[in-house]
């Protein structure tokens, strides 16, 4: 009897026959997921100057892409609440193979590989309980769902590896969904956001903010090679609030908060889509406020950049590099002094994932 | 359909320039030169009689003035924060009345530095500060003189100095980015293009969820007191001057003939001056509540309305990720 894992298995086997790499598929520095022009969509691979240099259809909008750090492989989510997730060669330029939450479950659109890329770990929601849960699958073995662990909190969306390889950090957003009632937020009042550090063995340590910022909803984060957390929040309360959107935690240390002013908050209205560690430098972005901010990692605010629906951010030498919804790819200098790259007649999608 | 939206799409490049030149040049710099103007007024008003019988007049003026441009949140109104520094609104928290107080109580003398008041918290400055001063019983009935006329009068000088920023910002290059774009912020015809028509549906928007959604609130807890400039009874006359401005820069958009949505805003403005409610304080009755959520209605309405008629013309839609984040 074929079982499902065993089909999965021989499948990935047929895709991954010759050992491929990055470099097969034209070396991207980035992964980006757009709505093309013909209101298809594709996954791209950019070059670090914005050059194309693979493009996949996908079946329909995804949100992040998860990279294996050696094979040509990106596993691209559906959307929120989206119950599977698809392994893309990136080489061959085609389906390698499919994941399928586990009944009672969903995706949160984000994952990370751990140990050089043989475990994959995802964002998911226990749907009885509500309680978050990090799944993971082996990569060697088809994607094969290998356990699971709680994630420390409610919805938990993205999250990234730690440079140990083994950690990974969680941000918990803390707002309830549910499948049957699609986005409606039903804890808002009782909600209480947390970032996570967990391994297989489970959640090793949690961090939470002042509860007065309890409605912060900790959603997107990066990570630094010494092991610097940035974590980017998205108010529920009102935009004039002007609270921080952006916080660095280092493990064993209290978190810092970083602002770039009452006016500048207001404008961000409340929510940063993306945000990224650049040597020394730290960027979040907000398609709704129009606006980048990159702040040192000292805290101090290092520049400001305005451009429409911008979203997608990622490290690049010496800076960073954004998407946006009306197709460009720009270069951003450490203090957010800005060089056009690219521009296509497509809309970028929330975000842009780095390689390597 | 299909022929006559490829037909749509040849005809762009056209269509599209010469809209962004219309809008500019007709509508968007005329309307920072009025409230230029009209704030300058204020602030000369202000240096002669800083009393609020005399300051209601050029105020109200200079209120007008400002909804000829407030929904342009673009360029120079987006830099150190002039836009939230003119119009602090809403405030939830209560934060205007409470810095101003503060300033009264401490007879800050920063009112006496002009050059200096831009660093005053922008809940103390703007024409939601002049409001209170002028309107709240807790404020208005200062004398000649008084530490709060000299507070009126720094209020007043620092609007027409943001005001006359923006203008110049406008005519010293912001015009230029859209009209001839090629860099920053604006690297095509077709993003100069969709950053008007953003300001145009973002704008439909917030008299839609926040001038009339604020204070409809709930129907157990309506909330009159969270209309928009209530104090000095604006509210819908806010809506309406918000509304015409819209409809002009519609109509330099298109620069072709938008007849569903020329009637559609033509309806909303009619609905809008038949409420007699000027302070929307109707929200409370179940007929007034009644007429303000058909209002609210239109609104919705006409968002659609332009959608179909102008941004699928002009290819043009809000934002992909600002619209639909995650």
């Amino acid at each position: 009897m074929t079982t499902r894992r065993t089909f999965m298995a021989s499948l990935l086997a047929a895709a991954a026959a010759p050992k491929l790499t990055w470099a097969e598929a034209g070396s991207p520095a980035y992964l980006g997921a757009a709505r093309e022009a013909d209101g298809g969509f594709a996954l791209f691979g950019l070059s670090a100057e914005g050059a194309d240099l693979f493009r996949v259809p996908l079946p329909g909008r995804g949100h992040a892409a998860a990279a294996h750090p050696v094979r040509p492989e990106a596993v691209a989510f559906a959307r929120r609440p989206g119950t599977f997730a698809l392994v893309i060669d990136c080489a061959r330029g085609r389906l390698a193979a499919r994941l399928d939450a586990p009944e009672g479950r969903h995706f949160y659109g984000h994952g990370a590989f751990l140990h050089g890329g043989e475990v994959l770990a995802t964002t998911e929601n226990h749907i009885e309980s509500g309680e978050g849960r990090i799944g993971f699958w082996a990569a060697s073995e088809g994607y094969a769902r290998i356990g699971e662990v709680a994630s420390g909190g409610i919805g938990p969306h993205e999250v990234r590896t730690m440079p140990d390889d083994r950690t990974l950090a969680v941000a918990n957003g803390g707002i309830l969904t549910r499948p049957e009632t699609g986005r409606d937020k039903l804890n808002i009042p009782q909600m209480a956001p947390n970032l996570a550090y967990a391994g297989e063995g489970g959640v090793q340590e949690t961090v939470s903010l002042d509860p007065d910022l309890h409605l912060d909803s900790i959603r997107h984060l990066a990570v630094s090679a010494e092991g610097r957390v940035a974590f980017a929040m998205q108010w529920q309360g009102e935009a004039m609030d002007g609270v921080p959107l952006l916080g660095l935690h280092l493990r064993g240390e209290a978190p810092q908060l970083l602002e770039a002013g009452f006016a500048e908050q207001v404008a961000m209205e409340g929510y940063a889509g993306s945000v990224a560690i650049s040597g020394d430098r730290v960027a979040i972005t907000s398609p709704r406020g129009g606006r980048v901010h990159v702040f040192g990692l000292d805290g101090a605010l290092a520049g400001i950049l305005r451009r429409s629906d911008v979203c997608g951010i990622a490290p690049a030498a010496g800076g960073f590099v954004a998407s946006d919804g009306l197709g460009g790819l720009l270069s951003l200098d450490a203090a957010a002094a800005v060089r056009p790259l690219a521009h296509a007649a497509r809309s970028w999608d929330n975000h842009l994932v780095a390689l390597g | 359909m299909r022929r006559l939206a490829a037909l749509c799409l040849a005809l762009l490049p056209s269509l599209v320039s010469a809209g962004v030149d219309e809008a500019v040049t007709d509508v968007i710099l005329p309307a920072h030169a009025r409230f230029a103007s009209e704030t300058a007024d204020l602030a000369a008003a202000a240096e002669a009689d800083c009393t609020p019988e005399a300051l209601k007049g050029p105020w109200n003026d200079a209120f007008d003035a400002w909804l000829g441009v407030a929904h342009l949140r673009l360029g120079p109104i987006e830099e150190e924060g002039r836009g939230l520094a003119i119009s602090f609104w809403p405030d939830a928290r209560g934060m205007m009345p409470r810095s101003l107080a503060g300033m009264i109580a401490e007879e800050d003398a920063i009112v006496d530095r002009p050059d200096e008041f831009g660093q005053v918290s922008v809940a103390a400055r703007g024409l939601f500060a002049l409001e209170q001063l002028l309107y709240e019983p807790d404020f208005s009935g200062y004398a000649s003189g008084s530490y709060t006329c000299r507070l009126a009068t720094a209020i007043a000088a620092d609007l027409a100095r943001m005001a006359g920023e923006i203008e110049a910002g406008w005519t010293d290059g912001f015009a230029a980015a859209l009209t001839d774009p090629g860099g920053s912020p604006y690297l095509t015809d077709r993003e100069a293009l969709q950053a008007l028509y953003t300001a145009l549906a973002t704008g439909l928007e917030y008299n839609q969820d926040q001038r009339l959604g604020r204070p409809l609130g709930t129907l157990d807890r309506p909330r009159p007191t969270r209309a928009e400039a209530w104090r000095s009874e604006r509210s819908v006359r806010n809506v309406v001057l918000s509304l015409t401005a819209l409809e002009d820069l519609a109509e330099a958009l298109a620069n072709t003939p938008i007849p569903e949505t020329t009637d559609a805003f033509g309806g909303a403005i009619a609905r809008a001056e038949a409420l007699d409610d000027p302070a929307l304080a109707g929200v409370e009755d179940p007929a007034g509540r009644f007429r303000i959520e058909a209002l609210q209605t239109d609104l919705g309405a006409l968002r659609r309305t332009l959608d179909t008629e102008l941004g699928t013309a002009l290819g043009v839609s809000a934002g992909f990720n600002s619209m639909d984040g995650d």
